[in-house]
């Protein structure tokens, strides 16, 4: 499979906002392990350092164990922070499936502060609709449909 | 964060075709009754009332008694925990940006 058919078949998913600080805060933030574990999760054996490999602990599912494995791709001072996020299990579909994702910030300085914007991408849409394909055919019109209400609610029920 | 225990329940109860097609079947209207569900189905009342006592522990049926008889719908929300990477991440981004804001906050007064 070339890379931009790969391309064609991900999705990325982005937060973009301004944030009243400066970029020297941000970063510390995204990047103290420290201060990450208070709003994101705690990492084990990060670094800002191209080629550091790190890990987060999340809920497992079925034969995944809940660990992401992170590889620091990129650290630009203040700029720009890219890590690899892997994880899941082929035997899952849905939550805990196999997932090979990057996940980028980007740190632009503006008037009233710093635009953060994340971009989480690499999201493999054919390996949930394979899964949802196994499930029944007729599931698979069912869950768009039942996916856009349950959405609302997920909020609630993940936290 | 989602809880393995519903997601594995929410993948057993659905992995079987029969119980699958009755849930599709409830999905597809708004009520239905148990009569109307062994109807055309192949398999009797007695299995599918079988059926939608595990769909109902799985939290993705609701029941509705009203004189004799009892209306099946489908609960939404049961299916929350099937909700793809994408879904749980866009969900999980949108709440740890809060979090960097209440943080940043604290550290940057």
């Amino acid at each position: 499979m070339s890379d931009t058919e790969l391309r064609a078949e991900t999705q990325d998913i982005v937060v973009d906002e301004v944030l009243p600080h400066a970029p020297e805060k941000i970063w510390q933030a995204l990047t103290s392990g420290e201060l990450i574990g208070r709003w994101l999760m705690a990492p084990t054996g990060f670094a800002p350092v191209q080629g550091n490999r790190f890990t987060y602990q999340t809920t497992p599912a079925g034969k995944w164990d809940g660990v992401i494995h992170c590889e620091v791709l990129e650290a630009i001072p203040n700029e720009r922070l890219v890590y690899a996020w892997k994880g899941g299990h082929e035997s899952n579909v849905g939550y805990g499936a196999p997932l090979d994702t990057v996940v980028t910030f980007t740190l632009t300085r503006v008037e009233n502060g710093t635009r953060l914007r994340l971009v989480h991408s690499g999201f493999v849409l054919p390996t949930n609709e394979t899964a949802y394909r196994n499930m029944g055919e007729g599931w698979k019109k069912c869950v768009p449909k039942i996916g856009a209400i349950a959405g609302e609610q997920v909020s609630k029920k993940l936290h | 964060m989602i809880e393995t225990a519903a997601i594995n329940a929410v993948m057993r109860t659905l992995a079987d075709p029969t119980r699958r097609a009755v849930y599709e079947r409830i999905v597809g209207c708004d009520e239905i009754t148990v009569a109307e569900l062994t109807r055309g189905s192949g398999v009797t009342q007695g299995a599918i009332s079988q059926h939608l006592k595990s769909l109902k522990l799985a939290g993705l049926v609701a029941e509705r008694p009203e004189g004799r008889h009892v209306f099946y719908r489908a609960e939404p929300e049961g299916l929350a925990p099937l909700v793809d990477w994408m879904g749980h991440y866009a969900v999980f981004w949108r709440d740890r940006f809060a979090n960097l804001k209440t943080l940043l906050k604290e550290i940057d007064p």
